[in-house]
């Protein structure tokens, strides 16, 4: 099956041939890093219910080191998304030793402060009017697309390494019971701070990419609800803890969106709360948890 | 300055409503409850259609707007909040959470977009004090916020108080008690509801009512929340003065003050879970 995903994936640009189906699988992939992103924080346990803090702090750091320091975007993107790291770091030291429900409240509130220095830092970011920069690969769409599934690419090889490494036991103990988790000899703080920074690495990068791939970004865009909103429903949709089911989350649902977007113009994404409810009530372990029960049922 | 002042204290009064309401889900259920704001968000709502279709008086419309506000609480109680009482933490923020996107995105298809307000006879008339003009539907909002606060206290010392206080501190024990949890829960969720609902009437006479308004006062709750400590209304009514008026300040005197007085509420909550996680009131969190 990771096979024909992984074919179908790599000559889709050459079998849809519209520049529009290009732009959507773009936008697919973009939202499946992201989602992955959210999974890889909450296999111990924590909602960030603010990840496009750190999705518009990768797109202003990309866009100013382009446009302050003349960076090749590529490397940008890059720095981005290290920026993103390295203040998820200080951000996740400084909050994620408190309980949870704190860290989520912490999140969402650290999205909007950065929203607020956005718009009043006009110096820096331009305020509300944002910053404007030339496309990435000259607009070649084709190379966006390559480049944001190569992100992918290692986005899964990190999640992979994750599941088969001794990471997940400690993540998972984390998840299901912190407190024995710290008397077996785990410093659930330094996992939990870790997995964020990872989180945070490639919802940054996406950042900088989308700034890019955009051509500008204001501060209602990259630090808004809707991005956080996106990054937590997708995975819970598809089935966290898995790899499978937040890219199967992203590709769903942003194809859901596309269409609900031209038909209801305000107000489409009452379907993501509609989706996240009933996922929590009736299908805890999202769509891959439902096929898995199917399967096991058969047998 | 004591202007200033005046209008910080004013507004801090709204700020106590919404985060009583808040306070009381957290602290008797053990839920935090991330659609409050929207809450607030319906019963402004409400105020604003009653006045604007059949020109009852938003004092008037206090009642409405609790009733609306219960029944909605209540329903949601029973099909979204109480199959998950037990569930982890994780998945009650995520519900919590997904109702207030849908009742968000509910009302901006139902209401669009729009900023609306209110007018009434009052709305434009002041009390001047001494130097100080003190805005009428401010100065109501005020009142009835200091009364229902005050209610909550009595409250707390009645027999159904003290039920939900037991339920609070060890919901086993409570049950063996005698005490019925899940109508204790009831109770408390609608009571949070109405309180949300009443904030809404009163935000309605003082500021615009628009679809992602509970957003935003939601947040400032939180705030409230974070720094006066939790399920304790003192620390409340303090917290929410020291936002009030710091906000009033930043808006005051700073260059372009209104816009960082909006990012204020965060850098708090910021800056007392990093360093003091306890909140003023010092009451210990697990």
């Amino acid at each position: 099956m990771w096979g024909a995903f992984g074919i179908t994936a790599l000559v889709y640009p050459w079998i849809v041939g519209s520049s529009y189906a290009v732009h959507m699988g773009i936008v697919i992939l973009m939202y499946a890093i992201l989602s992955m992103g959210f999974d890889i924080l909450a296999r111990t346990g924590q909602v960030s219910v603010g990840q496009a803090a750190l999705f518009g702090l990768g797109a202003y750091c990309a866009v100013l080191t382009f446009e302050k320091f003349g960076i090749d975007p590529v490397l940008a993107i890059f720095l981005g998304g290290l920026f993103a790291g390295v203040v998820a770091a200080g951000f996740g030291f400084a909050t994620l030793r408190i309980r949870g429900i704190y860290f989520s409240i912490a999140t969402i509130c650290f999205a909007e402060s950065l929203q607020v220095l956005a718009l009043m830092a006009r110096g820096l970011t331009g305020g509300a009017i944002g910053v404007s920069v030339p496309p990435i690969f000259d607009g070649n769409i084709t190379a966006s697309y390559y480049f944001i599934l190569a992100l992918l690419g290692g986005t899964i090889l990190v999640s992979l390494i994750i599941d088969k490494s001794k990471l997940n036991f400690a993540f998972t103990a984390i998840r299901e019971n912190e407190k024995v988790a710290s008397v077996m000899g785990i410093n659930p703080t330094k996992y939990k701070v870790l997995s964020f920074v990872l989180s945070a690495f490639f919802t940054g990068c996406v950042g900088g990419f989308y700034a890019f791939y955009i051509t500008y970004i204001i501060p209602y865009e990259v630090f808004g609800i809707g991005i956080s909103v996106a990054c937590l429903v997708m995975p819970v949709f598809g089935g966290l803890y898995t790899i499978e089911g937040p890219l199967l989350g992203a590709v769903v649902l942003k194809t859901v969106e596309e269409f609900l977007r031209t038909t209801i113009p305000y107000g489409h994404m009452i379907v993501y709360g509609v989706i996240l409810v009933v996922s929590v009530l009736y299908m805890p372990a999202g769509i891959v948890g439902l096929v898995k029960k199917r399967f096991l049922e058969r047998e | 300055m004591l202007q200033c002042l005046a209008n910080g204290v004013l507004i801090s009064g709204l700020y106590a409503v919404v985060t009583l309401g808040l306070t009381m889900v957290m602290g008797v259920m053990g839920i935090v409850n991330f659609a409050h704001g929207e809450f607030v968000m319906l019963g402004a709502y409400v105020t604003y259609w009653a006045f604007t279709l059949w020109g009852i008086d938003p004092i008037l419309s206090l009642p409405l707007s609790a009733g609306v506000l219960i029944l909605v609480g209540i329903s949601i109680y029973r099909f979204g909040i109480k199959p998950i009482l037990s569930a982890e933490a994780f998945e009650q923020v995520l519900l919590t959470f997904g109702i207030s996107i849908i009742l968000q995105n509910a009302a901006l298809i139902l209401w669009k977009a729009d900023f609306r307000s209110i007018s009434t006879p009052y709305s434009d008339m002041s009390i001047a004090i001494g130097p100080i003009n003190i805005g009428l539907a401010r100065l109501l909002t005020f009142g009835i916020a200091v009364m229902l606060t005050l209610l909550l206290v009595v409250f707390n010392k009645t027999k159904v108080g003290k039920a939900l206080r037991a339920v609070s501190q060890n919901r086993k024990a409570a049950a063996l008690m005698g005490i019925n949890v899940d109508k204790a829960y009831i109770i408390a969720f609608s009571i949070a509801a109405a309180l949300g609902g009443i904030a809404g009437t009163l935000s309605a006479l003082i500021m615009y009512v628009f679809p992602l308004m509970g957003g935003k006062l939601g947040l400032k709750a939180f705030a409230i929340l974070i720094l006066g400590g939790l399920g304790n209304i003192w620390g409340t009514l303090i917290a929410s003065l020291i936002l009030g008026i710091s906000e009033s300040i930043v808006g005051t005197y700073l260059p372009q003050g209104s816009g960082w007085a909006e990012g204020l509420s965060f850098a708090l909550i910021l800056t007392v879970l990093i360093f003091k996680p306890t909140g003023i009131a010092g009451v210990r969190r697990e």
